[in-house]
């Protein structure tokens, strides 16, 4: 009965691995711009928390436990390339190819521009930013996942989303309409 | 951080957008919001850029491939339900072994087989310790048993094999001339094969003697100064060290 409830066990782990696929997905995608790249962060971070089951004490930290799994994920995927000298002040031109799914066509669109100008931020205020507003984690539970004080995730946070704004408004001046509509839906 | 400051901060607001307040705070920002037309201008803005970052990454881009996605994770439970297959027949197989060999001092022949066997290739002449530490009969047969059935291998393949028995202990009995129940094919197997030599500890002669026990040792078994000295001495030669 005990092998039986450990293979129920280890079943029910696998089940909640595969539906946190989707979130740690976005994510990583929102770091890399890159389809193919986060998929196989995904994976390497689904494999490593597979292997590694034993390390989670509590249930409750599934999430935030598999976050900072991708983000070492991340950081040893950089590693790998040692042109790259500091990961939370690396530019995304130097690691993401500029025609990615924000290609030029798409610059037109909402989505794309908002992905354009993310994938334009600095790679330590990109990773602060997905967590809050993707994940909506707590800035402690962020500090936690990038290893970082949580001043540094607020200040991070702030830094992104003054540089976003100016982003978004610089790369469409003429669509600036458009995205006061949008202000004022919200 | 407070909303009462001349200027709050973006920080403030930041917390505030993300719901990361406590109710104190939140009930000043509200309070700020509420008088303040820039304020709330500001807030918009932040809460406008945080929905549009949340939109756009809504529906990521999936790349493409022709696998199923949900079937790769499956994938590592397959090499472990195989090892654990593997286990289970590998623990069967060993108890049954167990069973068949279970016969005194089987599994130091075994040992000692493996062991040689892993030193062959190398074409040297094999040098191996066999070290008794206890006067357990069984163990002292064995020891005998596997040496003598070693080095009678090694001289019908014309092979060179060096053994050197080391007793310490209760082991010495098997080298005293009045207590050795194998005196006689110990002096038989030191005629038949001048590779074997027999030491006993000088340690345990000495505590024997202090015990007032007189011991006189068969012929032609030398005396090391300890046991432990002499097999340290012999793996730092790269003799193959056994414990029987």
């Amino acid at each position: 009965m005990k092998i039986l409830s450990l293979f129920s066990r280890s079943h029910v782990f696998h089940d909640q691995l595969e539906q946190s696929r989707v979130r740690l997905y976005r994510v990583a995608y929102s770091w890399s711009h890159d389809a193919a790249l986060a998929d196989d962060l995904v994976q390497e971070t689904l494999s490593k928390a597979l292997k590694n089951h034993g390390q989670l004490r509590d249930q409750e930290m599934l999430n935030s436990w598999l976050f900072s799994i991708l983000t070492n994920c991340w950081r040893d995927h950089f590693r790998q390339h040692r042109e790259m000298a500091d990961i939370d002040e690396i530019e995304d031109y130097r690691c993401v190819h500029e025609t990615t799914p924000e290609d030029e066509h798409a610059q037109t669109q909402i989505v794309g521009r908002v992905r354009g100008a993310v994938a334009n931020l600095a790679m330590g205020q990109r990773q602060v930013l997905t967590l809050v507003d993707l994940e909506e984690f707590s800035y402690a539970e962020v500090a936690s996942i990038l290893e970082i004080p949580v001043g540094t995730v607020m200040s991070r946070l702030c830094r992104a989303r003054r540089a976003l704004k100016e982003m978004l408004q610089e790369l469409a001046p003429v669509q600036s309409a458009h995205i006061s509509q949008i202000r004022r839906v919200k | 951080m407070k909303p009462d400051d001349s200027v709050v901060s973006d920080e403030f607001l930041n917390a505030f957008v993300d719901d990361q307040l406590d109710a104190a705070e939140k009930s000043q920002a509200f309070d700020g919001i509420g008088h303040d037309e820039a304020l709330k201008e500001r807030v918009c803005e932040l809460r406008g850029l945080k929905e549009m970052v949340r939109h756009s990454y809504e529906h990521p881009p999936v790349r493409n491939k022709s696998a199923g996605k949900g079937l790769r994770l499956r994938a590592p439970y397959l090499p472990a339900l195989a090892a654990c297959l593997l286990l289970c027949i590998g623990g069967a197989s060993g108890w049954f072994a167990h069973a068949w060999t279970g016969r005194g001092g089987e599994p130091e022949m075994m040992r000692l087989l493996q062991s040689v066997q892993r030193n062959d290739a190398s074409g040297e002449p094999q040098k191996i310790l066999v070290h008794v530490g206890s006067s357990n009969p069984v163990r002292l047969k064995t020891a005998l048993d596997e040496t003598e059935s070693l080095l009678d291998s090694y001289r019908r393949s014309g092979r060179k094999l060096q053994v050197e028995i080391v007793a310490n202990g209760g082991g010495v009995d098997l080298l005293r001339a009045d207590v050795s129940p194998y005196a006689m094919r110990i002096g038989l197997m030191q005629e038949k094969y001048p590779d074997l030599d027999f030491m006993a500890c000088g340690q345990t002669i000495k505590k024997l003697q202090e015990k007032g026990v007189d011991v006189q040792l068969l012929p032609h078994i030398g005396v090391a100064s300890s046991a432990l000295e002499q097999i340290t001495l012999r793996l730092k030669e790269n003799w193959v060290y056994i414990k029987v």
